[in-house]
């Protein structure tokens, strides 16, 4: 794949050309920077708001006892997929193309994990509890966490997985801090020399990172698929109709992928611009990114459709209720919102030209995220609000704190992923230099 | 009931305690006795409390001649309660349990005293603890109650602790200036008011006891005609029958129908499962009666025109116009005297014929309306005559103009069936609830306008009387009204003395609801506030006005009353035996014989006013608030009304296919405007509703600040009224006069509890079978085990003597939500407002789901009670990350309020979605933000209070539970079956909910679940190996039993 790449710079101008945004950035960095700083305050401002008064400042309600708390967890979590995905899976398989954009994916999984693991806090009645009682920790009543309960199984695999990714995305990071600390004086030294562990570039030091690189890229590889498989048994081990099924980890694992890989291209695209990467991250890098994201879109688009049948086969009358009415109920708009941004949007990438077609494939990119939040706020809603007994059925509106805390979490990723692109390489340098030909001798070296 | 015999014992020595309580003016007690006072963590930490102290503490020091009193007792503990613990305060208030210093004779901590009085016309037990009501509910004795209570005396507990009850006497001065005073003015002023006035005129509650007695001898102390007392009650059907029974037999009270011989009953525009005589009783008895029993179900014909929960438990529904029941009536009387069969003399049979053909028109002009034929009648009357049969006539909560002429068409109809001589209509017990003549409204609006003074004692005419018959301006021109209030009404605007009554907790009393039937109204608890008897009020003012009744207190006279009753009842114990006992017992009978005299000719009175054209209105009684006294109670406000589910709200009802021609749609403001007014309300389409029928209840649209309660909440339907009397009775007519609706354009939401009302065609939610399966299947004996059920998972530890299960019979349930109220009460749930209703937080621990099934027309409509089903493999344990759920070793699916951190996982989980999230934290202050929030003082000592952020439901009420096992245990036994009476079931009227252990396979719950009508609620069906969710619930329901299907041929086979 990046055979075919048309470089127009080589290896000499990598460390000059991606620690640029260590300099002074573009001024569209600090209007981002201080739209990121707003949203976190209006989501800091609803929470106040909701932890004041209570849960009821939710649109929350019996029988919709999960809302858009639980679509932005999993949402956010689901976008911190593709990150490893990337850094890990297609590491092992050699795709050189991962090498561009390996280190931003890698940032927005652990960015988007830490956004993640906010809402679950964000969510329960008595966070001051919630926040150690979730874990087993030994305690003078003896008591226990409930291992057979899918939420404890997320607490140990978001941990396990926020865990794994920062390490094999700071592990990676390590020699391009080097780089920095070479560059750098005073104070700055001195911080990027603590940082980087006194790495050397020795070939003995090499040996034992591509040996543990290797090794946490097969440590992080089940997880890619295991995160988001126990986030759908959040889900499908209740026995609520539109929940209940095994279809659940494939698609939700497929899901993500897709929502991370869409999440991928709409921020290695500002951020090409805004950093002037386009000699290193290129057209070509963008585009094997949105065959990935179109892939995993036609797997979506087939879970979609297999879910109705499986609805439909399994004659269970409750289930098939939840199904019918999420296409044509009073929540079929979220629906065909998914239906449209996930599946039938992307189909324009069939067209090599309209993959090379940046703003196009932003828009489609941008309309996926929206896609798969809708998918996820569809999934938890529509099978909540009419279950089994249509005495109880409800409805439900997301409160405006609601979408502040949605907004600033938001807000809070981008916050700190802004942090990340300016005091750290954006794009792995070592790892880029693999790929990009060297001064003097570019036919020999692809 | 639950009260044991050390209790009763108690009761008498505590019943004595409350002497020195009621009586200000005696002579300063020697010694401080404590009594069954209250005591609780607001008496020693005034913070936690309200601010009622302070307020009244002027009062009090005025007033009170003890030497100490109890609040100053409980000042001086306070204080030194305060001193020990102010140093322990850090951020939290610490709460302190005080234990007596002395401890009372009658009281131990932590165990209940019983004690047995008379609310709302039911023997009622009132359950104490530390001196202060807890819980009111049936007395398992008393023939009213049978071991239920209505909603309003369940809910008379937060009456007794309502925040806005008066706390002092006050008097108004001129035109504006209201001051508090002190009993003594009051005594003085009225005095000087009794000597002076002319005509004195007393407008009270309806009693059927002797306060009526004393009232009349207190007019008669005055010089005044006995005639100036008239008691007010709302109820149109109790006047309208007392009425039409003195004019057809000259006799007091009505025949009281005898549901254990009936097998057919015909209702038109009856009610009786509304409100009707005495709900309690009547659905408690057509429920053991008529519902499916062994092979027999009671057959019950009903035409309203309203939709009534009791059409909903008929098994014929005919929906007719409003206003046509009184031909309906006289078309049914004429076929049963077309038919040979029927009853009666030659003479009565001749004064029958008389009035129909006084009542010619109104037949036949109706007979065009109705939607079927003679063969109807025909075929009715041939079936009243062959079965012991009872022809119910006449709706409670609504009068047409008429009401009495329908009763005695109703009279006619029973005459000539027979049901006097079946005896299936009672006329030895027959019900004294009204006398006929006091409740004459239209003879009190005339005589009020000479009058002087005015007495009015715990009703509220301002409001209850529509106000076009110009209640108002007559109580305006009054110089002076004593109004005497238990809570503060729109009436007290008028009155120049506007006291401070007692709650019907605190005061002494009795009534005569059946012939022969004595019931004691006894005081529970010491005054709350500074509030006195209306009797004794009365008392102590005639005695200032120089004319002293004789007697020190109202007590006092109401001993002499029975003094009487013991001298007559010829029971060979002295008066103090007999007296006490009675208080234990609540109630004493002496049956007496009555001949049925011969129907007189009525036919001169009867010139029937000829229904209206049009749109007809109907302004009926909400059965939860009745005429609006139960506005003020949240618990009430909040439980969701049968038919619509509302609460909160006033909404008007329409057929749906009305709405449909007017283009109306559900929650669009319109604007009725009727005879004499326009109110704007919301549209309810409620299936059933006779096309040409408009409803709206009653009881809410109170005035401002009346009550902070009812302020806002709804309107009141009677502004809208003409003035119109029942041309007997004399009451107001509040049914059957037009009405015009205009689309204001506007939407208001109505607070539904419930969204969604058809059934989405599932099976295995709420079932049905036909009478003839479920006889076969009970001929047959045949028995099925709903726990039998192949399973992967490894056996649940059990308890070896409990499992608790629950049985609800939806043949029996009729919809009325007392369960929700009494759960309510009893476990601590917070009301949670219009507001938050209408965003689906309601915190009932027990709903009650409405399915209408059928025509839109004429639907079928069944109600199921909906509470946690306490399954053995519960969904919701398995997902709560931190076991705040959990199961126990006797069935019970429990939850941790301490350990729940508020994921809602368990509420998702929850298929049957039972369990409630506090959203916020409910205050539980008295002077809270919000009028909802709850006095502390009410709250059950045994219920934890819960916070924001925790998940609640329905625990089978498991201190009920723990204390019936505490108590076997002592005892060395295990608990035995009836000992425990969760709050739902013992409030059941119609016992529909049965309680009890299923490890006993004696008991009635483990019988009810073995019978082939009983199901799990989504457990698809056993009986051919489906097992549905397979959550195997402790909980099971019974089918409902159509009288008119067809032997269902899935159900012969096993």
């Amino acid at each position: 794949m990046s055979d075919d790449v048309k470089w127009t710079k080589t290896i000499s101008d990598v460390n000059d050309g991606i620690l640029a945004n260590l300099e002074k950035p573009h001024p569209s960095y600090y209007v981002a920077w201080t739209l990121a700083i707003i949203f976190v305050g209006i989501g800091i401002a609803s929470w106040a708001y909701q932890v004041t008064y209570g849960m009821g400042a939710a649109g929350l309600n019996s029988p919709v006892y999960w809302g858009v708390y639980i679509t932005d967890f999993v949402f956010w979590v689901g976008i911190g997929h593709a990150g490893t995905l990337i850094s890990a899976i297609l590491f092992l398989f050699r795709a050189k193309w991962r090498n561009t954009v390996a280190r931003g994916a890698e940032a927005m999984t652990v960015f988007a994990v830490i956004t993640a693991g906010l809402f679950p806090l964000i969510h329960v009645g008595r966070l001051w509890f919630a926040a150690y009682w979730m874990g087993p920790l030994p305690n003078t009543n003896n008591l226990w966490v409930n291992f057979r309960s899918p939420l404890e199984w997320d607490v140990f695999a978001i941990s396990t997985y926020l865990t794994i990714s920062l390490l094999f995305w700071y592990m990676g990071l390590v020699p391009d801090l080097a780089s920095i600390r070479d560059r750098v004086k005073g104070f700055k030294r001195l911080v990027y020399g603590l940082l980087s562990f006194g790495w050397r570039g020795t070939a003995r030091q090499w040996h034992h990172y591509e040996a543990g690189y290797g090794f946490l890229a097969a440590l992080a590889t089940p997880l890619v698929l295991s995160v988001h498989s126990i986030v759908s048994w959040d889900f499908a081990m209740s026995i609520q109709p539109g929940w209940h099924t095994t279809i659940f980890p494939p698609y939700f694992v497929a899901g993500a992928i897709l929502s991370g890989c869409a999440m991928v291209y709409t921020l290695l695209v500002p951020i090409r611009t805004m950093f002037r990467f386009e000699g290193f991250i290129k057209e070509e890098h963008l585009e094997a990114c949105i065959k990935l994201t179109l892939l995993t879109s036609t797997l979506v688009f087939y879970a979609y459709a297999i879910e109705f049948v499986v609805a439909w086969y399994s004659g269970n009358p409750y289930e098939w209720a939840i199904f019918v009415k999420r296409a044509v109920g009073p929540y079929a708009f979220y629906f065909w919102v998914m239906v449209f941004c996930n599946c039938i949007f992307p189909l324009v990438w069939w067209s090599k030209k309209m993959r090379n077609n940046i703003a196009v494939s932003m828009v489609v990119a941008i309309l996926i995220n929206v896609g798969m939040w809708f998918e996820r706020y569809n999934i938890i809603v529509s099978s909540l609000v009419e279950d089994f007994i249509p005495g109880s059925w409800g409805h439900y509106e997301p409160s405006l704190i609601e979408i502040g805390l949605t907004f600033g979490s938001f807000g809070w990723f981008f916050f700190w992923f802004l942090i990340f692109c300016k005091f750290f390489p954006i794009v792995s340098m070592s790892e880029l230099k693999l790929i990009m030909p060297k001064p003097l001798s570019t036919k020999k070296n692809s | 009931m639950r009260s044991n015999d050390s209790d009763l014992r108690r009761l008498d020595s505590a019943s004595e305690a409350f002497l020195g309580g009621d009586q200000p003016f005696e002579s300063p007690a020697k010694e401080f006795v404590p009594g069954p006072y209250f005591m609780g963590v607001e008496e020693v930490m005034p913070e936690l409390g309200d601010d009622e102290d302070s307020d009244e503490a002027s009062v009090s020091k005025e007033k009170s001649k003890l030497s100490v009193d109890r609040r100053d007792f409980m000042r001086l503990f306070s204080a030194g309660a305060m001193l020990a613990s102010a140093s322990a305060c850090v951020r939290r208030p610490v709460e302190w349990a005080v234990p007596y210093v002395d401890q009372p004779m009658d009281q131990t901590i932590g165990v209940p005293v019983y004690y047995a009085t008379t609310v709302d016309g039911t023997g009622v037990m009132v359950k104490t603890r530390e001196g202060r009501p807890v819980f009111v509910e049936g007395s398992g004795s008393h023939p009213l109650s049978q071991g239920s209570a209505s909603q309003l005396a369940m809910s008379e507990l937060q009456a007794l602790y309502h925040p806005d009850r008066r706390k002092a006497p006050q008097i108004r001065y001129g035109t504006n200036r209201v001051s508090d005073v002190s009993w003594d003015d009051v005594y003085v002023r009225l005095g000087e008011r009794l000597g002076t006035a002319k005509k004195i005129g007393i407008l009270a509650k309806h009693t059927s006891g002797n306060s009526r007695k004393f009232y009349k001898k207190f007019l008669k102390e005055f010089g005044q005609s006995e005639d100036q007392l008239y008691l007010y009650d709302s109820n149109a059907l109790r006047v309208n029958a007392a009425a039409a029974h003195r004019l057809a037999f000259g006799i007091d009270g009505y025949a009281r129908t005898n549901f254990r011989l009936a097998e057919l009953l015909v209702g038109i525009g009856s009610d009786f499962l509304d409100v009707g005589t005495s709900k309690v009783f009547e659905s408690k008895n057509f429920s053991r009666n008529m519902s499916y029993k062994f092979q027999r179900k009671g057959e019950f014909v009903q035409f309203e025109s309203r939709t009534t929960m009791t059409g909903g438990k008929s098994t014929t529904r005919h929906p007719i116009s409003t206003g046509d029941e009184l031909a309906v009536t006289l078309l049914l009387v004429e076929a049963l005297l077309e038919n040979s069969a029927a009853k009666g003399t030659a003479a009565e049979k001749e004064n029958i014929r008389k009035v129909l053909s006084s009542a010619r028109t109104v037949m036949d002009e109706a007979r065009s309306r109705l939607g079927f034929g003679e063969t109807v009648f025909k075929e009715l009357a041939k079936n009243l005559l062959t079965k012991k049969s009872v022809v119910m006539v006449g709706e409670s909560s609504a009068n047409s103009a008429n009401g009495t002429l329908l009763q005695l068409a109703g009279i006619m109809a029973n005459l000539l069936a027979g049901s006097y001589e079946d005896k299936t209509l009672d006329l030895d017990r027959a019900w004294m609830v009204a006398s006929s003549g006091d409740n004459d409204m239209a003879r009190f609006l005339r005589d009020a306008k000479s009058m002087d003074l005015l007495i009015v004692v715990d009703v509220n005419p301002a409001f209850t009387l529509p106000a076009s018959t110009g209640i108002r301006e007559t109580l305006q021109n009054i110089p002076s009204i004593v109004s005497v209030q238990s809570m503060p009404c729109e009436t007290d605007e008028y009155a120049e003395f506007v006291l401070n009554g007692h709650n019907i907790l605190e005061k002494w009393g009795d009534e005569e609801p059946v012939a022969g039937v004595y019931s004691l109204v006894q005081p529970t608890v010491r005054p709350f506030t500074d509030s006195m008897q209306a009797e004794d009020i009365l008392m102590w003012a005639s005695a200032h006005a120089g004319k002293p009744l004789g007697y020190q207190d109202y007590r006092s006279y109401l001993m002499d009353q029975w003094k009487e009753l013991h001298t007559a009842s010829e029971l060979k114990v002295d008066f103090k035996t007999f007296f006490d006992a009675h208080l234990r017992k609540g109630w004493f009978s002496r049956i007496g014989q009555r001949d049925l005299p011969e129907l007189a000719d009525v036919s001169e009175k009867f010139n029937p006013a000829i229904p209206k054209k049009g749109l007809k209105f109907v302004a009926y009684l909400d059965p939860r608030l009745y005429d609006g006294v139960g506005a003020d109670r949240p618990v009430l406000q909040e439980c969701a009304d049968a038919m619509t589910t509302v609460c909160w709200d006033t909404w008007v009802g329409l057929a749906p296919q009305k709405c449909k021609d007017l283009g109306l749609k559900y929650n669009d403001l319109v604007a009725l405007k009727g005879p004499s007014g326009t109110i704007e309300v919301s549209v309810y389409p409620l299936p059933g509703l006779h096309a040409d029928t408009v409803v709206v209840p009653r009881g809410n649209g109170h005035a401002d600040g009346v009550s902070r309660v009812s302020t806002g909440v709804g309107v009141d339907p009677l502004t809208i009224l003409e003035a119109e009397y029942d041309s007997i009775s004399g009451i107001p007519v509040t049914s059957g006069q037009t009405v015009e609706i205009t689309a204001t354009g506007r939407r208001y939401r109505l607070a539904a509890q419930q969204k969604h009302n058809d059934m989405a065609n599932r099976k295995d939610i709420l079932k049905t079978v036909s009478l003839a399966t479920a006889s076969a299947n009970d001929l047959a004996k045949k028995e099925f085990d709903l726990d039998d059920v192949p399973d992967l998972y490894p056996k649940l530890k059990e308890h070896p003597h409990y499992r608790w299960g629950m049985s609800i019979d939806l043949e029996k349930c009729n919809g009325c939500g007392a369960c929700t109220v009494a759960c309510d009460l009893e476990n601590n749930v917070p009301q949670v407002g219009r507001e938050q209703i209408l965003l689906g937080r309601e915190m009932h621990w027990v709903r009650v789901d409405r399915y209408f099934s059928g025509s839109v027309e004429n639907p079928t409509v069944s109600f199921q009670p909906v509470s946690c089903q306490h399954c053995n493999h519960a969904p919701c344990e398995a997902v709560c990350p931190v076991y705040a759920t959990t199961h126990d070793e006797e069935g019970m699916n429990n939850q941790t309020y301490n350990r729940c951190v508020g994921t809602r996982y368990c509420a998702n989980a929850c298929p049957y979605k039972v369990r409630r999230f506090n959203w916020f934290t409910h205050k539980w202050n008295v002077m809270g933000d919000r009028p909802i929030d709850r006095n502390p003082r009410a709250l059950n000592p045994e219920v934890t209070v819960r916070t924001r952020g925790i998940m609640e439901k329905c625990t089978y009420c498991v201190q009920r539970i723990r204390d019936a096992k505490h108590n076997a245990a002592a005892k060395g036994r295990i608990v035995a079956d009836g000992e425990i009476s969760v709050a739902c079931e013992s409030a059941c009227d119609t016992d529909a909910i049965v309680f009890g252990n299923l490890k006993d396979k004696n008991s009635r719950v483990a019988v009810a679940r073995k019978n082939m009508r009983s199901y799990l609620m989504l457990g698809a069906d056993p009986h051919h190996k489906h097992y549905g969710l397979k959550t195997l619930p402790n909980t099971s329901y019974m089918a409902k039993v159509d009288l008119h299907g067809a032997k269902d041929k899935s159900h012969d086979e096993h």
